[in-house]
């Protein structure tokens, strides 16, 4: 299985130095020496490294994300348990849903525009959107399947709605959360390169690629912040998968 | 618990990021129409910016702090280029014509009334603005290639151009300017022209500008004033948002000639080695910098934000030349 993943790295490798002779593309290791160097050191046109740009965005997709997970988790629970209470939020849900969170963008702009730090916050809140829906229906889709066997059982012992809440239905809701926190982040981070693309944040992978390419001649630096947003949410997964094994062990 | 960290960590990481330090001033890009919106609500404490936007911003409550022709005396500004796959001498001929007789008759008092609604009509903003902002460009015909070098110096002390000349085949900075900067063409026109002829094309010229562009008023009136109809050309015109997407639409052949700031032709010429050669010039200075009326002089600029339209633009050189007459620095935000 690794070795595959070894050999799945070396042919993109491959296909990418091919590439590199037949389109304008440098090649892999040009990039990767870019990478090393910008990484710590401040690129002169931004006077800030990689890393600084990294830790900005990484810090709105977090502030964003935190805020929907804090709505979005109790309500899916709430929504998973009483469905009377679906039927109201679901109108509201199917409307917005398919709305992608890149078409929010100009309006959070103009909404936001006589905030404090209105780029910031219009991008805080581009994220919330972005993780916000996919969270919600995964907790959702979770609590409506707990075992109403369960709940009745629960109720014959005695518990009040709040025990059934506490002990049954976020139990049997948690691997709901916990796979709605993974796809929310990885939503949020998809959003916040576009978000900072589109407006000057000043910092942000998505900021830092858009003046390299106004700027001009920096191909490599744009493949760099194309990296560096890869590993990134590659490893904001990973975190939460690894998480997720270790609190499900149970099952 | 865990919520009330939650909100705890929120607020910090919002505050953290809208935090400023004093010392140094800050620069964010951002485009002239933000600017003169987030200058109203006290986002930013200045800005950098040509005509029509000066103008605009001290309409909104803004005032100018310098005019570019105090921090740079005749430096240049928009331009006109060619690609230089469309290299038929006819044709930019017949450009070149349009484009002066526009710019004289811009530039004749007689015409002042009708220069005047011409810029209204092409920028969309009111008679009283554009009137304010016609008195600070200065239209021209052909840009002086001194001021031209000395940009070019900066781009490449600022470490903003990342190639040097050799690597997209010049010998050195004499060689690229020849190339570069060609008035050949623009002496016949002169030439034809004092001689009463006027220069004739019948084929297609597609020809790109910036939209509501001041300083790219030649074009409109060359187009009102039927100058273009004169030579018989077949014109197709294009708008661009800026002159980085004038030079990638040069870059994919969507456009032969383009009216465009000499900054990205420069920038983009060079870093990105897209083949344009400037034909002619459209103005000299033209831009200011706008601040909030308590800012009193430059001084005032420390720990103060200020947006340009992009690194490596003429007002980026304008500012950090401001800055460092003052002993200030200029930093990213």
């Amino acid at each position: 299985m690794r070795l595959l993943k070894v050999y799945g790295l070396i042919t993109l490798i491959v296909v990418w130095y091919l590439s590199s002779f037949i389109i304008f593309l440098p090649a892999p290791h040009s990039v990767a020496l870019k990478f090393a160097l910008l990484l710590f050191n401040a690129e002169p046109v931004l006077g800030k490294s990689l890393l600084e740009h990294s830790i900005s965005s990484i810090i709105r997709v977090l502030s964003g994300c935190l805020i929907a997970f804090l709505i979005a988790i109790p309500l899916g629970i709430i929504s998973g348990w009483s469905e009377k209470l679906d039927d109201f939020f679901s109108a509201i849900i199917e409307v917005f849903r398919p709305v992608p969170p890149l078409a929010w963008i100009p309006l959070a702009y103009i909404i936001f525009a006589g905030f404090y730090s209105p780029v910031q916050i219009a991008q805080v809140f581009i994220v919330f959107i972005g993780a916000f829906f996919p969270c919600l229906l995964s907790v959702r889709e979770f609590a409506k399947s707990v075992d109403r066997g369960l709940i009745e059982m629960a109720k014959a012992f005695g518990a009040d709605d709040e025990d059934i809440l506490e002990k049954v239905i976020v139990p049997s809701s948690l691997p709901g959360i916990l796979s709605g926190v993974r796809i929310g982040l990885g939503v949020g981070w998809m959003t916040i390169v576009a978000a900072e693309m589109l407006a000057s944040s000043g910092t942000g992978l998505g900021y830092f690629i858009m003046v390299m390419y106004e700027v001009g001649g920096r191909t490599e630096e744009i493949i760099t912040g194309i990296i560096a947003i890869g590993i990134i949410g590659y490893l904001m997964n990973e975190i939460v998968l690894r998480v997720e094994k270790k609190l499900l062990r149970w099952r | 618990m865990d919520t009330k960290y939650a909100i705890i960590t929120i607020v910090l990481s919002i505050a953290v990021m809208g935090c400023t330090e004093g010392g140094d001033i800050y620069v964010v890009k951002l485009s002239p129409q933000d600017m003169i919106k987030q200058l109203e609500l006290g986002q930013i404490d200045g800005f950098v910016a040509w005509e029509p936007f000066v103008s605009k911003g001290v309409s909104s409550g803004g005032k100018v702090l310098l005019h570019s022709e105090d921090i740079w005396q005749g430096h240049p500004c928009c331009v006109v280029a060619h690609v230089s796959d469309f290299n038929d001498k006819r044709a930019l001929k017949a450009v070149i014509y349009a484009h002066i007789k526009a710019t004289e008759f811009i530039k004749d008092p007689a015409n002042r009334e009708e220069v005047i609604s011409y810029a209204s009509e092409f920028t969309g903003l009111d008679k009283d603005i554009v009137t304010q902002a016609m008195e600070r460009i200065e239209f021209i015909t052909f840009p002086e290639e001194n001021d031209f070098r000395k940009y070019f110096r900066f781009l490449k002390d600022s470490e903003i151009l990342n190639k040097n000349l050799k690597e997209i085949g010049f010998e050195d900075e004499d060689d690229f300017f020849n190339s570069f900067l060609r008035k050949d063409i623009y002496e016949e026109v002169i030439k034809n022209m004092k001689e009463g002829k006027i220069p004739e094309y019948t084929g297609k010229v597609r020809i790109g500008y910036l939209t509501a562009d001041l300083h790219q008023l030649a074009l409109f009136v060359a187009v009102k004033e039927g100058y273009f109809n004169e030579t018989g050309m077949n014109l197709e015109l294009k708008q661009y948002r800026n002159g980085v997407a004038v030079m990638e639409a040069f870059r994919s052949g969507e456009i032969d000639v383009a009216y465009l700031g000499g900054a990205p032709a420069t920038l983009k010429r060079i870093n990105d080695d897209i083949k344009v050669e400037i034909i002619a010039g459209a103005n000299n200075e033209g831009s200011a910098i706008v601040v909030q009326p308590e800012i009193k002089d430059v001084s005032d600029l420390k720990g103060k934000t200020i947006a340009i339209p992009g690194y490596g633009t003429v007002q980026d050189f304008l500012l950090r030349l401001v800055a460092e007459k003052n002993g200030l620095k200029v930093v990213t935000k």
